[in-house]
């Protein structure tokens, strides 16, 4: 049931992709520094290496923050 | 005047204007490039050779009570090429130090424990948290990452990391492909990410559900480990409006191998008062575990799903990042986090930006408090407060600035507090009135520039 709304969401999602966004002269705002997904890589690596090391899950905005044998 | 007359005066008025013209354009050249603050021959230098972009970071991290601290230093080296295509190096150092929880319960009792090394041991006061104070380490990874495009609307990144402890190693290699349609409205992405790992733990890892043995005695020691892990991610990020872009990504981790940890141990407890069983014999006079302990044991693979979405929406200047992540494994683990950023702008090209984070977990099937000597063991056990039923709050606060020759800068300061409980079915007599769970408070302040 859970996969099945979650294939709904997708699909809609994908369906109304097509009629969404903005003409490339319209992107002034959507190019600032500030409104970009990670504003700051280091920081963002940061946190997901702490939050890797003291909870049980990781990852989701990219690879998530392990390597280490942390305690 | 006749007419080849007028033809050359023609001419010459239009050499002139010609003329007039291109010193014009060079006047107009020289201008912008003197607005720009450079001159024609550097510009076209600067197209030719790259230039790196460097993000530089130092961080303390520091749990309250002596637990875990770690100083940290932090860079991104950046080389940009023509036709977009990147070289990013990172590197960072972590240097390591303080105890940490090793599993074992509060007792009324003062506990002696052998360090993992099996070369001494330690005391806990009556009371206390035991926790393992051989904690030291230091951490050094490397990463280093290619990007470009391939075609008009794709873009490819590949990359390698590396990174070495005292008893850890990691080799690990990503991909990751992402594709604009819509005109550059959608972007799908697919990558993967595998690592190898090797665990060489101090002393050797212990037999699963082993007891913790004398110091000098290595008989339940096993020698080296290791683990790998498979992570895949897809994702869409679409840009909605003007003002608003999301991005929601599916991924999935597989991890096999050695996923114990190697210096955690539960309390094996008397089934109706809760409290830790004594030794049997007497401890030796080089030292010796004072009650019993039982190293911990996990499945050896794990597979995590988590489902992750992102928005960020301009409001007058400011701006709004909200994240939520849900991640579900088979070790019953399900989790929540929510993740919310506001970036106002000061005057002057400053900015304040207030975070909270707030984030949520079941704890994993086989988390157990303790053992209880009147039940047959398990299979796996666990008593590590990471695998347990807790929720976790950072509140943060940025404040970061333009230098004079347009560098970033920024300092946070964030308050991270863990705070679990243990299933109630678990507590076994005593263990009622004692505080269980190790709670966590830490501060994470950092210092970053970019230039």
């Amino acid at each position: 049931m859970k996969h099945t709304i979650l294939l709904i969401a997708v699909l809609c999602c994908a369906a109304g992709c097509s009629s969404m966004g903005v003409q490339p002269w319209d992107r002034d705002i959507l190019a600032k520094a500030e409104m970009q997904l990670t504003t700051d890589e280091l920081e963002a690596a940061t946190d997901d290496h702490i939050y890797f090391s003291k909870e049980a899950s990781s990852g989701g905005r990219g690879f998530g923050g392990g390597g280490c044998g942390c305690n | 005047m006749g007419l080849a007359a007028a033809a050359a005066a023609a001419t010459e008025e239009s050499a002139l204007s010609q003329k007039e013209n291109a010193a014009i354009s060079a006047a107009l050249a020289a201008a912008t490039c003197s607005l720009l603050g450079t001159t024609i021959p550097a510009s076209v230098d600067a197209q030719e050779t790259a230039d790196w972009d460097f993000n530089t970071s130092i961080l303390y991290y520091g749990e309250d009570n002596d637990r875990v601290k770690d100083y940290s230093v932090k860079a991104i080296a950046r080389r940009m090429f023509v036709d977009d295509r990147s070289l990013s190096l990172g590197m960072t150092v972590d240097v390591l130090t303080g105890a940490t929880p090793n599993g074992a319960i509060r007792q009324d009792v003062p506990q002696t424990f052998t360090r993992p090394s099996g070369n001494g041991f330690y005391t806990v006061a009556a009371g206390e948290l035991p926790l393992d104070d051989t904690f030291k380490d230091t951490r050094v990874a490397l990463t280093a990452n290619w990007q470009q495009p391939v075609g008009e609307t794709s873009l490819v990144n590949v990359g390698g990391s590396v990174s070495k402890e005292y008893d850890y190693l990691h080799l690990g290699v990503n991909a990751k492909i992402a594709r604009d349609f819509n005109q550059r409205n959608t972007t799908v992405s697919a990558g993967f990410a595998y690592s190898m790992d090797d665990l060489d733990p101090v002393g050797g890892a212990p037999a699963p559900l082993t007891p913790m043995l004398d110091v000098g005695d290595t008989s339940n020691r096993t020698g080296d480990k290791d683990k790998d892990v498979l992570d895949l991610v897809v994702g869409v990020t679409q840009v909605i409006s003007r003002k608003l872009v999301a991005q929601v990504n599916y991924s999935y981790s597989y991890s096999d191998g050695y996923l114990t940890d190697p210096y955690k141990v539960l309390s094996l407890v008397d089934g109706t008062t809760g409290d830790t069983l004594l030794r049997s014999g007497a401890i030796p006079v080089e030292g010796g575990p004072s009650h019993q302990y039982l190293f911990e044991s996990r499945p050896d693979d794990r597979s995590k799903h988590s489902l992750y979405t992102q928005g960020k929406y301009y409001m007058n200047g400011k701006v709004l990042d909200i994240s939520y992540r849900y991640m579900t494994d088979d070790w019953e683990i399900d989790s929540h986090t929510l993740d919310l950023r506001y970036r106002w702008p000061l005057a002057g090209d400053h900015y304040i930006e207030p975070h909270v984070r707030y984030y949520t977990q079941t704890e994993a099937e086989f988390y157990l408090l303790s053992l209880d000597e009147s039940q047959p063991l398990p299979e796996y056990a666990s008593a590590d407060y990471r695998l347990g039923d807790f929720d976790a709050t950072t509140l943060g606060l940025k404040y970061g600035w333009k230098t004079r020759n347009d560098h970033d800068m920024s300092v946070r300061l964030e308050w991270y507090q863990q705070s679990g409980d243990v299933p109630g079915g678990q507590i076994i007599g005593n263990q009622a009135g004692r505080d269980n769970y190790p709670d966590l408070d830490a501060i994470i302040a950092q210092f970053s520039y970019r230039f």
